[in-house]
This record gives structure tokens, C-alpha cells and sequence, in this order.
């Protein structure tokens, strides 16, 4: 039995005020043969949930608590300034002290924005009064209440002190107020701890040893300096007196402690008297998922089973038939007996609530993840994927042994939409009810190198290069020391400041640097989240999180919905949309046309540029070798191109065995009905889990665990102890030897990042809509996916030039036409628009011979850019250009100026520049006949209205209308496109320096294509994608742009070292190399590079590294 | 007519004006590398302007003893000076421009080497000014104008609503048809003063005299110009051929020469020449005398110059680093101080004063409760037994002090460590310990520090300390 029990600990979830994250110290209290240990951090539990786990896997007692920042008002102790504010250590007692002590945080945190000024974010002495009970207070530590009135020893201090303790006792009663000593070797301190003991004596108040652990061993007191460093911005050389003393503030043994307080034994037995009064474990957290409130005579059940009903018999009845209808029931009895059985109904239930809200408010949403693996998700509109039809796992998604909660993710369109569907939640469930779930930004990479280098006192231009070694890129070269690293920044790493900097940057690793806000995991609670977790204001205003991220929800417990955006939504979406108005065709996505030919042509040629999950080099070079042909392909598809089964050497088996070129195989007959659909490869993780089934002969749940434990957060003995469970298993079922070990590797292989077959199924969809669209109604998609920039692999002015290759005519900004989103408009054959597009002849590029996915529609639609493209003009001034325009047109560049007064003068500049302007100065240079228009025309008018003439010259308009500037030159053109827009609709950079690339004898990328294999050829273009993954050993694949479309080169790792600057940092490359032309993939194996000089300027390319 | 003279090669732009004056009186300093001459009448020494031309680029090539430059230099001759130094600095060698030719000879040079500069428009935005250069270079670049020929024969209306002024003046510029004044340059006045003897001088007292002298003539010339100085520099030819500087920094501009004798001095008398003096030199820094308006009630600190003589004595006796104000250096390491300069404090406004006053107070009260601490220094390095790592016996020998004693009491460790990503961290644990006293065991602390003497003699207390990096003991000192 232990002596002493540490109760006053923060952890680096204090953020900048403790330097050991919870499991640091749990392993030390594990090491010192603590049974218990309390964490109280900084106004917040952030550390609580990480703490308990650590705790219950070493079987430590976690006890909670808090260091709470209160204001002292001026009443309560004298001299003290207004807004003093010092911190009182509180620890948890019961469940309604964890209660309280959430709520009480949540006030504080609620009350003033996220970033607020330190000391602002405080309770007062009376809130606290209020949320005392459950709680046991400690009179503190150095920052304390009572260290604060013992500044000074003299009489008046000491009843001063005496006064705060008195109040102390009222407030949380007598009995849960401890006199707290700490000893760290300091002089003031034992001063202090002596007026303690007196004033404990006096109004016999238990004394109550801690060390005030901000760190869990000596050596950690470096970085505990170093954040103190950082949050007072200082230098470790002007920091002085802020540092610590010395580096007592540690996890100390019992035996230590106990010499330390050797004259006052009883403050050290209060520890472990403490420790056994203090109930509360995260354990008993009391979290209830909100009951959805069914009318009366129901119950959730009842309303559940008729909501699936309805449903099911809408789905499954409708297209599919009778004989899955029923075996569609059977599934659904299956999954609602379980569901009532876990008491789930109020979650499904909560999920179909917002399916409703999103389909009534017209926003697309659909399920992903695991929940397709369920017919009732199904049944209930959550999901799209028919998982009875496609057989897929239930217990994938759900299953009793497992203990966890079912995970949904709604994929909404991101944007506004997704934000309407979250205040939905916020409003529904009330302020205090959902929040959002927080992610721990941590010290990593450069943030981390770039602090530490600053706190040491290295200049600008050393923490630059300091920063500069953290690689970046995914592929990280195994000669690549960290000495050579620093060797080759031309720093040295014997150089002691160095090496600390090293040290330090290490040390720094991972631990948590502020709270951030998930990208859409909801939790939601019923009664109060506030009670549960406290919650905080994020930085968006509206949104409210709780101080837990994701990971820390699902370990204790609370069920989240994520409402994840996803832009390939918007862009669906915003599609629909223009059809309707364009096309004047109404397109539903769950109805489109199956096995459409025009996709699966596209689909098979690789022609994927802008369609979801297909488009990237990867996916691009692998559909002309699995040629989709049907739906399921498409899952295939999606989910082949995964570093799961690239590792795990899946994909080139699968491609032989579809092309007939290898026998399909099983590892075992058992696992022939499980891998028959995947030609015997195991590509998704439902077979995984299958497999373990049927070979081994684990339970659903069991099976899942295997996946787990495989999974994201490997444990070496957890995935020992299944592996043998599974061979055990399968060794029973009469799989031995190399079949045995087959499948044991085949699952480990892909475990990790696998996509689960419901997954794909639901992206495939959107893939298979997104192609169909793109395919059927080019011009609508195009504009949407331009209208929701950034996404996607690919720039917009690869995905406008990709559209013009496929015949659809772009036209430019234009302040008389274009809206502040991009819009489509019939083709007009004749009037202003055509006679002065004289500046835009280069539109439509001579070398192209578009190839339509179909028939090109009637009347001809073009897409028109948005106001949006301009760099530099705010959505404001577009919106108030539009709004202007739409009372009438405007007559002159006076005019727009006069009539829009949001327009800066830069503004104006910038649309003048890219030619924005043209057509109006057209309009008003009717008179002027035969007189060309141009841009500099404008850009001469610009400057002249732009400028203030002052009241009495503000009609007066210049009487010579014409500019004496000549016409911009064509290469100035395109500049002025890239730069102004960041695109150009006009000819490709590449294809204006055609003949000397032929004199060159680089080859157009079209033609490379129908080149054989193994032939000697130059390509050359703009480097569109750079792409180093981790998974490909080093080898780096660019994709070069010309007129003719895109052609894919490989760089071996050898030539990647040689040539490192011009291959990462040129937009323009000659390429000589060996053609690689396997199955219709085509590919430049590179030997020699060059860059090329091209006076033409380019958007910078879309590196992955 | 005038000449610019360019050249890159030139370091050194008194040589360039020099070499300027050899030609004209006229002469304007517009950079450091460029010069700009009114040769008006020029041609009755050197002949045409051609001829000039030809004579200054001759004679810039000659080495700097034979009056020349040593390098090569571009000339041009125009009728207005802006265009004759853009001539000068972007045509190479001689460039004539003839009047009225202007835009002949500079309408191909680049927009972007036009000097804004020279009608005064800044290189990045100010405030209070319209437009910046790098403002007017962009709207001419979108204007897709490139040389000074475009911009020049654009229309001037147009040019001057939509640049202002600025860009009419800059047009004119670009057009070589500016019309200014030069601004000539005009010497500041230097405060050096030197004397070579006749005879070498080794004693202080004779070239005390001389220094008097020099100093006199200085504090006349600074007077005469309502200057003073907080900067001498004493230069001494010495008979070994070595020269012997001296450098004072006055912390407040003065002018008085027998003050500044008396400095040099004794500043001498601290750092004397290393052989007898063959030749003097005195240099004064020139700055704005100071201004100081006393308050009524403010009492009078003393005279600056009577307190930086005093200070420089007791530098001389104590030497430079002994004397100043302490400082407390805001850092965890036990006793850590440095030493800077005394000044007199400047005034202190109310507020702060009242704060000052107040803190004192406070400070005042509470020191009842502290006891007083005698620091040893340096410590005394001692020899401790310990029990359980706490003292129990202490002997510590000094040159004037000794401790020697078992101790009674102890308080402590108080333990600091810091500066741990310097190579000099430290970390040491102190203790207050009680060392039975005796009249045998601690000597010379009888008078001062061994308190009472009737009845049993009491406990002294001690605070010592360990380092603990390499385990030494010692006595810091003493409470009193």
C-alpha cells in the first residue's frame, strides 16, 4: 500500500503550461507504484479522457479536477487589484461535482470569445460558490488564492488569508476545503507552506501534501521553460524570472515525498484518505443520447420500426422486386432486434431527423462509412447503397460484443448547405445540447521547428532553415540522416545550440498546442452536453465544441454524427441547379440511368479529370486496365487505388485475373463465396472481416475487433494476441502451412487503409452521378466545379481546358454578362459580344479538335466565368457590380464607377486588366466605328475614373474618348490572365511555343498515345501534378500539360536526386524518356530532364508532398 | 550647360566631388556615384563641350595621386541636369545631348530606370504622398509601356488626370525636359585640430599645454557654431611610429574646455602612451548642446561635468570596470548583478515618482520582519559533513575570515537551477544553517558578527551553499 497519492497534476493539455501529455504520466504514477493519481488542468477536463484510458489500461485510479481561474473581487481580499485572477485547484468528489464543474467551465468558456486575453476567461468567487457542490477545494499552489494573500507576512495579510479560507469552508463546506502544501526547494514557498500549516491549525483544516506536477520526470522541465517561452513570447535568454526555479515540479515516488514531509506526516496521509473520498471516474460519466420525441402511444421502438417499414417497402419494393424485398426484411427484423436491444432507437432515429430536415430543405445528403452496411440506414434514407442487394457485412457497422456505438457520417455538400444542417442540430438540441467535436492541434513539423528555433534565440533567417528540414514530402529517403539534413541546411548538429534545438524540436513532438474545431463530428446529449463535457466557442462564430476531439468521444462513450462537406456534393448540387435553369431538365440522382455508355466509355479511356474519387493520377492509371463496365466496378474501382491493397500487393492480381491473364485462386475453398465478387483478392475490409468468419470461425464482432486491432491505433501485444486467436482458429477449421499464412497477411496488409466495401459503394455513387454529369451536361458541371474551387485534384484551368478538349466554348469575364459565380448562356452567333471579342480570338485554341462526351446540346450553352476568377476583387464589390446591372446595363466605365462605389480603384484595375471591361467601353464606342477595342482601353479609362476629380469636374468627361495605348500582345494577354485569374480561356501556354517544341522534337501529348511500347520519346509541357507518394519507394510521377491534354511521366528516385530544383521548382519541362504503353495506360519512364524557358506565365502546380 | 559625371567603380564620393571642383565650382552631390557640374562658361578653360567631355574622362582614369579617379567614369553633357545624369548613368562613356535633342538620346532607355527620386516620389508608399513608385512603374506596365519615349509622347492631359501632377512631372522627366536648379553642395564644418612638435614630448605636464591649446581652438569653433560635443578623439603620434588613440564618450553634449583637458588628462594618466609624443590631434563629434529647464522644486543634481571629472578619478584609482551602478539582472541565478554606467536620472514625471515613493514606503515597513544578510565576497570555499545530505559540521578559511563549527540548525536546501541550454547552467542547493559559535571557532566575525557575548554564546547564522555540478561547498555570507 502506498504512502501517498499525487492530487495536484497538469498535464500539456494546460496548454503552454504543462509539459507531459496524460499518458506520460500515468506510465510514471504506473513505474512509482501509485494506485491513483488526479489531473487537474487548466480551466478545462481536455486531458480527462486520455487520462482515464491510460489509467484503466495500467489500472490507475484517474481522478479529475481542474485548476479554475477565478476573479477576485475587490471585496473578498484586500488590495487586490480588480481583476486579479488567480486559480483554485478543485477535484472531483462525485458525479454532480463533474457536473458542476463542467458547467461552471462552460461559463466561463462561453462567455468571451475563443481568443480571448489571458485573465479575461474567469468565473467570479460567487459563480463558483454556486457549482461547489461535489467538489473538494485545495487551497493551492503558488498562483493560488491563498498564496496571493500571503504576499506579504504581517498581521493584516494572515487575517486576510484567514478570511478567504473562512469563505472557502462556507462555500464547499467544512471537511472538502485541504490546506495544500508544496515543497520545491524554495524559500518563499516553505514561508508560505508555514502560514498554511499555522492557519490549518487555526481553523483545523486538514493539511494536504502535492507536488503541483507540471511535468513527468526532471527532464521534461526543459520544455515546460520552452512553453512558458512561447506563451509569454519571450527568448529562453530574456525570460528570467519567468522560468521555473529549479525542476522540482515533477512526478515524485511516495518514498520521496514522504522524506519531504517528514515533520507533517498527516499531510501526506490525507493523500490517500483524499484519494478514497474522491468517487468519480470518467467511468461514470452519466451520458445519455437525447430520446427523440415520438407522439404519445408510441414509443421510439414502434416509431423506429415504422419509419424502416415505410421505407424499406418504398426502396425495396420499388425497383428491386419482391425476392429482395424479403430477404430485406429478414435483414431489417435482424438489425432492429439488436438496435432496441443496444437502445439505439433514439440515435437512428435523430440521424433520419436531419436526413428529413436536409431532404425538405432541398440540401443533398447521403450516408457514408460503415452505416451502408445496414438496411435500415438504408430503409431510412441515411444511406444509397442497397447493402441486402450487395451483401454487404451488418456487423461491419454494428454488433453486441463490440460495446461501441454505431458511427454515421453524412456527407453534405460543404458550404452553406452543411452549415444549415448544423445550426439545424444547435437548434433542435439547444446551445448546451450539441456541439461540435474538437481536434488537438498538436507541435508537428515546422510550426514546431520554427518556435523552438525562436525561444532559442536564433534569427530569422535560422529558424527559416531550421524550418525548411522539416520535410514535407510523403516519400522521405532512407539516406536522409537528420546529421545530412542539418549538414545540407549548413547547420551542424555538433554545435551545441543545434543540438538542443534538436532535442527541444523532438521533445516537442505531439504534444497539444491549442483546440481546434473537427471538420464536422457532432456530439449531442440528452438534457445538458454541458454536463458531460464542458463546451467552448470555436473560432467560427455560432459554433460551439466540446473539449474533447473524436477519438476521446468514442472511448468514453458519446455517440457523434459527423456532418462532413464535401465539395463533389456542392458541385453535384449546384449541377442540378443549372440544369434545371439551363437545360431546363430536372436530373435526379437517385434515378439516373444505369450502365450509361457514355460514362463507362470515359470511364475506361481515363477521360476522368473532374469526376469524384476517379481522377487521379493513380485511379487514371488503372481504369483503361480494369475497363468498368457495370456499377460495381466503379466500387472496384475506388477502392482499389488505396495504399490497403497497394501494399498488400492486391492490384496488379486483381487486374491479371480480370484480364484473363491469371486462373482465379482462392487461399482456401471456404473463402470462395466471400472473394468471388473480387476474382479471389481480398480488396475491401467486409471480406477481411468475412474471411476471419468463415476461416477461423470469429463472430461478426470478433471479427471487427481483429480490424481494430490491425487498425489506426496499433498495439504490438494487442495484434499478437489476436493473430494467434485467428490462427488458432483457422488451424481448428483445417487451414495450415502457406494458406494459413496467406490469409494472416493478406489481412494484416490491408487493415490499416483498406475502404470498407459499403464505402465505396456510396462514393462510387457519387462518382458514377459526378461522371454522368460531366459526361451528359458538361457545361453545368464544369461551372459548378468551378464554382466550388478548391477541390479536387486538378486547378480550374486544367478543368477549363480539359472542358474545352471535350467542346465546350468558354467565355471570359465580362462585368455586362458574367455573374459572381460562374453561369452558363446560349451562344450567340452575332451583335457585341462576337465584334469585339477581336482581343479574344485565341479562345478557342486552332489545335484543338474537340472531342464531345455526347451530343453537343441545342441551342449551343457555353460557360460564362464568374466575377469570382478575378484575383484580388471582393464578393461585395462582384455582388453590388451585378445588382447595378440588373436595374439597367451599364454605359461606360464612368458609369460602373459612378453606379458602384464599392469598386476600389484596384479592383477596377484588376478587372480592366483581364479584359473584364472590354465589352462595356464596346458599348460606348459604338460611336466610334471600326475603332478596335481593347484592354488597355480600359485600363487608360480605369486610372482616369479611379481618380478623384473633385465635385465640380464629376460630369465632365474627357472629350477625346480614345486611348493612345496600343493593344496588349498576346503573350502579355495570357499574363495578364494568369495573373488576374489564375486561368486563361485562350490557347495553352504550351501550344504558343509549338514550333519550337517541334523543331525540339517534343511530341503533343495526343500523339504519344498512340505511340508502342518501349519507344524513345521527348515530351514536353506544364507540370500540372508532382506526386511523390509514400508508397512508391521514391519514384515521383508529374503530369505535363499541352494543348492536346495531359501526358503521364515517372521519375525514378536515382534521377529524381540528380535533377531535385528543376523537377520540383520549373513549371515548364522537356522530358526525354522511354514509353510505357501497357493496356492503353500510357506513361514516359524519364532518363533526361531539362526546363524550358518559357516567357509565358503559368499557375503554380498541384504538388502532393 | 551641364556635365554629369558616373561612375560605379567610385567608393569614395569625396574623391568624385574633388574630382568634380578640378572642373567647376558648381557642383551637386546627387548620389554617391553621381555628380552634376554647371559647366557655363567652361569653354574658355577646356574648350567645347565635347573637349570638356573628353578632358574629364582623361583625366578620370589617372591615378588618384596624378588628380584622376583611377577608373573609367561616363560623361554627358545636356542642357538640363535630370537628362544629363540619365545620360550619365544608362549610356555609356561620352554622350552629348544636343538642346531640344532630349528625347533623341534617352527615349530608348527602359521605364523602369527612370530616377523618380529627382521629383522627389518615394520607392514604396508613404503616407501623405499620392503615389509611390512602385504604384506608377505598374499602372505604366499595364499601359504596356516600356521605354521613356512611350511615356513621353503620351498625351499630357491624359497623363496628368489619371497621375497627377507627379505624373506630369515624371512625363517631363522621361522627355529630358525638366528645369531645375542644382543643389550645390555645401561642407559641413569639421572639429579637428592638430599640431606637429618640433620636439618630442614624454611627460604629461608640457603636453598638457598643448592639448590646452588645441582644445581652446575647438571649443571656440564649436561655440561659434552653437554646438557642442559628446564624443572626443585623442590621436598621439608616438616616437616609435605607433599611434595612440583615445576614445570619450560624454553622456551629455558639452563645450568646456577646461573640463575636456582635465578628462584627457587623467584619462592619459590611466592609459599612457607607449613612447614620447611626436604629434597631436583633437577631433570633437559636433551635436546639439543640451537643453535642460529645471523645475522650482526639483533640487539641483550636480554639475554633469563635475560628476564625470569625479567618476573618471575614481575610474583611475579603481579602474574602468570598478566603477558604475549596480544592476540587478533579472534572471533565477543566485546573486547575479552586472555593472553599468552611473548617470543621473532623468525626471521622473509625478505618477511614476508617487510609485516610487510609495513602493520605498512599503518596503520600509515590511523590513522589520527580514534580517539583514552580509554577503562574503568572494565566498568562502568550505569543507562540509552531512547526514542525509544535511550539513552537520562546517569549516571555511578565508584571508580574513574563517567558520568553523557544528551546526545547530539548518533550514533548506533552497534549490535553483537554470540556464540549462547554455554551457554555463548552473544549479546549487543553499541552506541557512546555525553554527554554534565559540570565540576559538570564528574569528575575525567577533565584532561584527558574533551578536551578544553575556551569558552562552549564541548560534551564528550562515547561509552556505553546494554546487552541485561539481559538489564544492562554500559560505556566501552572513545574517546579521
Amino acid at each position: 500500500m502506498t504512502e501517498y497519492i499525487e492530487l495536484h497534476a497538469r498535464s500539456a493539455f494546460s496548454f503552454l503550461e504543462g509539459a507531459s501529455v496524460p499518458e506520460e504520466l500515468i506510465a510514471a504514477c504506473h513505474e512509482l507504484q501509485m494506485p491513483a493519481m488526479a489531473l487537474l488542468d487548466r480551466d478545462g477536463v481536455y486531458g480527462a479522457p486520455r487520462f482515464h484510458m491510460a489509467g484503466k489500461k495500467n489500472g490507475i485510479k484517474a481522478h479529475i479536477g481542474a485548476e479554475i481561474s477565478v476573479r477576485i473581487q475587490k471585496a473578498k481580499v484586500k488590495r487586490q487589484k480588480k481583476k486579479d485572477v488567480v486559480s483554485i485547484p478543485v477535484l472531483v468528489r462525485n458525479r454532480i461535482g463533474y457536473q458542476n464543474l463542467c458547467r461552471l467551465i462552460t461559463l466561463m468558456k462561453l462567455r468571451v470569445p475563443k481568443h480571448a486575453k489571458s485573465g479575461e476567461c474567469a468565473v467570479t468567487l460567487d459563480e463558483l460558490a454556486e457549482y461547489a457542490n461535489g467538489l473538494i477545494c485545495l487551497t493551492g499552489g503558488d498562483d493560488g488564492l491563498l498564496a496571493k494573500a500571503i504576499h506579504h507576512r504581517d498581521t493584516e495579510n494572515t487575517e486576510g488569508a484567514q478570511r478567504i479560507a473562512e469563505w472557502l469552508i462556507d462555500v464547499f463546506g467544512k471537511g472538502n476545503v485541504y490546506a495544500e502544501l508544496q515543497r520545491h526547494f524554495n524559500r518563499e514557498g516553505e514561508a508560505r507552506n508555514q502560514m498554511v500549516v499555522d492557519l490549518a491549525q487555526r481553523l483545523k483544516l486538514p493539511l494536504l501534501a502535492t507536488n503541483g506536477v507540471c511535468h513527468a520526470t526532471p527532464a521534461r522541465r526543459e520544455v515546460a521553460d520552452v512553453f512558458t517561452c512561447i506563451r509569454n513570447h519571450v527568448r529562453l535568454e530574456t525570460a528570467g524570472r519567468l522560468l521555473a526555479k529549479n525542476s522540482e515540479t515533477y512526478l515524485k515516488p511516495a518514498k520521496t515525498m514522504v522524506q519531504l514531509f517528514a515533520d507533517l506526516p498527516e499531510a501526506i496521509a490525507n493523500t490517500v484518505e483524499l484519494s478514497s473520498r474522491l468517487e468519480f471516474t470518467l467511468q461514470d460519466l452519466g451520458y445519455e443520447f437525447p430520446k427523440y420525441p415520438v407522439s404519445s402511444g408510441e414509443t421510439m421502438a414502434s416509431f423506429l420500426r415504422k419509419r424502416t417499414d415505410e421505407g424499406a417497402r418504398l426502396r425495396y419494393t420499388g425497383r428491386n422486386g419482391m425476392p429482395t424485398y424479403e430477404r430485406a426484411r429478414q435483414q431489417i427484423e435482424r438489425e432492429l432486434a439488436l438496435i432496441e436491444k443496444l437502445k439505439l432507437e433514439g440515435y437512428f432515429l435523430i440521424v433520419w431527423d436531419i436526413i428529413q430536415f436536409c431532404k425538405q430543405q432541398g440540401i443533398l445528403v447521403q450516408g457514408r462509412g460503415s452505416a451502408a452496411n445496414s438496411a435500415v440506414c438504408y430503409s431510412l434514407g441515411i444511406t444509397a447503397v442497397d447493402p441486402v442487394g450487395m451483401e454487404l457485412l451488418f456487423e461491419r457497422f454494428l454488433s453486441e460484443e463490440r460495446g461501441e456505438w454505431p458511427d454515421i457520417d453524412l456527407d453534405l455538400p460543404s458550404g452553406d448547405q452543411r452549415e444549415r444542417a448544423i445550426q439545424y442540430v444547435y437548434e433542435r438540441y439547444g446551445k448546451l445540447g450539441a456541439a461540435m467535436t474538437a481536434n488537438v492541434i498538436t507541435y508537428r513539423g515546422r510550426s514546431a521547428a520554427r518556435e523552438v528555433g525562436k525561444v532559442l534565440g536564433f534569427d530569422d533567417e535560422t529558424v527559416g532553415r531550421l524550418s525548411g528540414l522539416v520535410h514535407t514530402w510523403e516519400w522521405k529517403d532512407p539516406k536522409d540522416s537528420t546529421a545530412r539534413q542539418f549538414r545540407d541546411a549548413g547547420l551542424d548538429l555538433r554545435e551545441s545550440r543545434i543540438k538542443k534545438f534538436f532535442q527541444l524540436y523532438q521533445a516537442v513532438q505531439d504534444l497539444p498546442r491549442h483546440l481546434g474545431q473537427h471538420s464536422g463530428g457532432m456530439v449531442i446529449c440528452q438534457g445538458q452536453l454541458d454536463s458531460v463535457v464542458p463546451l467552448e466557442p470555436a473560432a467560427m462564430p455560432g459554433r460551439v465544441v466540446v473539449q474533447w476531439d473524436k477519438e476521446d468521444c468514442a472511448d468514453l462513450g458519446i455517440i457523434k454524427v459527423d456532418l462532413l462537406g464535401l465539395g463533389m456534393m456542392a458541385a453535384l448540387e449546384d449541377s442540378i441547379q443549372l440544369i434545371r435553369d439551363s437545360y431546363g431538365e430536372e436530373v435526379d440522382l437517385a434515378h439516373l440511368p444505369q450502365d450509361d455508355p457514355a460514362v463507362y466509355a470515359a470511364l475506361q479511356k481515363a477521360d476522368t479529370i473532374g469526376m469524384f474519387q476517379v481522377e487521379s493520377r493513380a485511379q487514371m492509371s488503372c481504369l483503361p486496365r480494369l475497363g468498368p463496365q457495370k456499377f460495381y466496378d466503379i466500387v472496384v474501382q475506388v477502392a482499389i487505388i488505396r495504399p490497403g491493397p497497394i501494399v498488400g500487393n492486391m492490384v496488379h492480381p486483381y487486374l491479371r485475373r480480370r484480364q484473363g491473364r491469371e486462373p482465379v485462386v482462392y487461399a482456401h475453398p471456404a473463402l470462395e463465396p466471400v472473394l468471388k465478387r473480387t476474382l479471389g483478392v481480398p480488396l475491401f475490409q467486409e471480406q477481411l472481416l468475412r474471411m476471419a468468419m468463415i476461416c477461423a470461425g470469429f463472430s461478426g464482432g470478433e471479427a471487427e475487433e481483429l480490424r481494430r486491432a490491425m487498425g489506426f491505433k496499433r498495439s504490438e501485444a494487442r495484434m499478437r494476441e489476436i493473430e494467434v486467436k485467428l490462427r488458432q482458429g483457422m488451424a481448428r477449421n483445417g487451414i495450415t502451412g502457406r494458406a494459413q499464412d496467406e490469409i494472416v497477411q493478406s489481412i494484416a496488409s490491408f487493415a490499416l487503409y483498406g475502404f470498407p466495401e459499403s464505402h465505396a459503394a456510396s462514393f462510387a455513387l457519387i462518382a458514377y452521378a459526378s461522371a454522368y454529369l460531366k459526361c451528359h451536361y458538361l457545361a453545368a458541371f464544369t461551372a459548378a466545379l468551378l464554382n466550388n474551387q478548391p477541390m479536387g485534384f486538378y486547378q480550374p484551368f486544367t478543368i477549363i481546358k480539359d472542358a474545352q478538349r471535350h467542346a465546350l466554348k468558354v467565355r471570359p469575364v465580362d462585368v455586362t454578362q458574367s455573374d459572381w459565380l460562374c453561369t452558363i448562356e446560349e451562344e450567340r452567333v452575332s451583335g457585341i459580344g462576337c465584334r469585339v471579342s477581336a482581343e479574344n480570338q485565341s479562345c478557342e485554341d486552332p489545335a484543338l479538335h474537340p472531342t464531345p462526351y455526347t451530343q453537343l446540346p441545342t441551342p449551343l450553352l457555353v460557360l460564362r466565368l464568374g466575377l469570382k476568377y478575378v484575383k484580388g476583387l471582393r464578393e461585395e464589390s462582384g455582388q453590388a457590380i451585378v445588382r447595378e446591372r440588373a436595374k439597367r446595363p451599364f454605359v461606360s466605365i464612368d458609369d460602373l464607377q459612378q453606379r458602384v462605389p464599392e469598386l476600389r480603384k484596384d479592383e477596377l484595375r484588376k478587372l480592366a486588366a483581364v479584359g473584364a471591361l472590354n465589352f462595356i467601353q464596346a458599348i460606348d464606342k459604338l460611336k466610334f466605328v471600326g475603332q478596335n477595342v481593347h484592354r488597355r482601353d480600359a485600363l487608360w479609362q480605369v486610372e482616369r475614373v479611379a481618380r478623384a476629380a473633385g465635385a465640380l469636374y464629376e460630369e465632365l468627361h474627357e472629350m477625346d474618348g480614345t486611348s493612345p495605348l496600343l493593344p496588349m500582345t498576346l503573350p502579355e494577354r495570357i499574363d495578364a490572365d494568369f495573373r488576374g485569374t489564375g486561368l486563361t480561356i485562350g490557347r495553352h501556354p504550351v501550344g504558343h511555343h509549338r514550333v519550337e517544341l517541334n523543331k525540339l522534337g517534343a511530341l503533343r501529348a495526343s500523339d504519344v498515345r498512340s505511340m508502342p511500347n518501349g519507344r524513345l520519346v521527348r515530351v514536353a509541357g506544364w507540370v500540372i501534378v508532382r506526386q511523390r507518394p509514400g508508397t512508391a519507394k521514391g519514384f515521383m510521377f508529374l503530369s505535363l500539360e499541352d494543348e492536346t491534354g495531359v501526358a503521364n511521366v515517372i521519375v525514378t528516385p536515382q534521377l529524381f536526386d540528380k535533377n531535385r530544383l528543376v523537377l520540383v521548382d520549373h513549371p515548364f519541362l522537356l522530358i526525354d524518356g522511354t514509353l510505357q504503353n501497357q493496356d492503353n495506360v500510357v506513361s514516359v519512364k524519364a532518363r533526361r530532364v531539362w526546363p524550358l524557358s518559357f516567357k509565358v506565365a503559368a499557375a503554380p502546380s498541384h504538388d502532393f508532398h | 550647360m551641364f556635365a554629369c559625371i558616373y561612375s560605379q567603380s567610385v567608393s569614395d564620393s569625396v574623391l568624385l566631388q574633388d574630382f568634380a571642383y578640378s572642373f567647376s565650382p558648381l557642383v551637386e552631390e546627387t548620389a554617391a556615384d553621381t555628380v552634376v557640374l554647371d559647366v557655363e562658361g567652361c569653354d574658355l578653360l577646356f574648350g567645347s563641350a565635347y573637349e570638356l567631355s573628353k578632358v574629364m574622362a582623361g583625366r578620370a582614369v589617372k591615378p588618384k595621386q596624378s588628380g584622376g579617379l583611377g577608373c573609367k567614369i561616363n560623361v554627358a553633357i545636356a542642357a538640363n541636369p535630370d537628362a544629363a545624369i540619365h545620360a550619365a548613368r544608362f549610356l555609356e562613356g561620352i554622350t552629348f545631348i544636343s538642346p531640344g535633342e532630349e528625347l533623341t538620346g534617352l527615349g530608348d532607355l527602359p521605364i523602369e530606370v527612370l530616377c523618380f527620386e529627382l521629383v522627389g516620389v518615394a520607392e514604396k508608399k508613404q503616407a501623405g504622398r499620392p503615389q509611390s513608385r512602385e504604384e506608377i512603374l505598374e499602372t505604366l506596365k499595364l499601359w504596356g509601356i516600356r521605354t521613356f519615349r512611350e511615356f513621353a509622347t503620351l498625351p499630357v492631359a491624359g497623363v496628368s488626370e489619371r497621375l497627377g501632377q507627379e505624373g506630369v512631372k515624371l512625363q517631363q522627366l522621361a522627355a529630358g525636359k525638366t528645369d531645375r536648379h542644382l543643389k550645390l553642395i555645401q561642407p559641413a564644418p569639421v572639429f579637428e585640430n592638430s599640431l606637429e612638435l618640433e620636439y618630442p614630448i614624454a611627460e604629461l605636464e608640457p603636453l598638457s599645454f598643448i592639448l590646452a591649446r588645441l582644445l581652446n581652438q575647438l571649443c571656440a569653433s564649436l561655440n561659434t557654431y552653437s554646438l557642442a560635443t559628446n564624443e572626443l578623439r585623442l590621436s598621439l603620434k608616438l616616437g616609435n611610429g605607433a599611434t595612440h588613440e583615445r576614445k570619450l564618450n560624454l553622456p551629455y553634449p558639452m563645450r568646456d574646455h577646461k573640463v575636456f583637458l582635465k578628462l584627457l588628462l587623467l584619462d592619459t594618466e590611466m592609459h599612457p602612451p607607449q613612447a614620447a609624443v611626436n604629434a597631436v590631434a583633437i577631433a570633437f563629434e559636433p551635436v546639439k548642446p543640451r537643453v535642460l529647464q529645471n523645475g522650482l522644486f526639483i533640487p539641483l543634481a550636480p554639475e554633469p561635468e563635475k560628476l564625470e571629472l569625479t567618476l573618471m578619478r575614481l575610474a583611475k584609482l579603481l579602474g574602468q570596470d570598478s566603477v558604475g551602478s549596480l544592476e540587478l539582472v533579472d534572471t533565477n541565478r543566485p546573486d547575479a548583478f552586472r555593472v553599468k554606467r552611473f548617470g543621473l536620472k532623468a525626471r521622473i514625471d509625478g505618477r511614476k515618482r508617487r510609485n516610487e515613493i510609495r513602493n520605498s514606503q512599503s518596503t520600509i515597513r515590511n523590513s522589520k520582519c527580514l534580517l539583514g544578510f552580509r554577503v562574503f565576497r568572494p565566498p568562502l570555499r568550505a569543507i562540509v559533513q552531512a547526514e542525509h545530505g544535511s550539513p552537520t559540521q562546517i569549516s571555511a578559511w578565508g584571508p580574513s575570515r574563517s567558520v568553523y563549527g557544528k551546526v545547530v540548525r539548518v533550514a533548506g536546501p533552497w534549490r535553483t537551477t537554470g540556464d540549462w541550454w547554455r554551457t554555463d547552467a548552473w544549479a546549487r542547493d543553499e541552506w541557512d544553517v546555525a553554527v554554534e559559535s565559540s570565540r576559538s571557532s570564528i574569528s575575525n566575525l567577533r565584532s561584527q558578527d558574533a551578536g551578544s557575548t553575556k551569558g552562552a554564546p549564541r548560534p551564528i547564522l550562515f547561509r552556505i551553499y553546494r554546487e552541485l555540478r561539481s559538489g564544492v561547498w562554500f559560505v556566501e555570507g552572513v545574517y546579521d
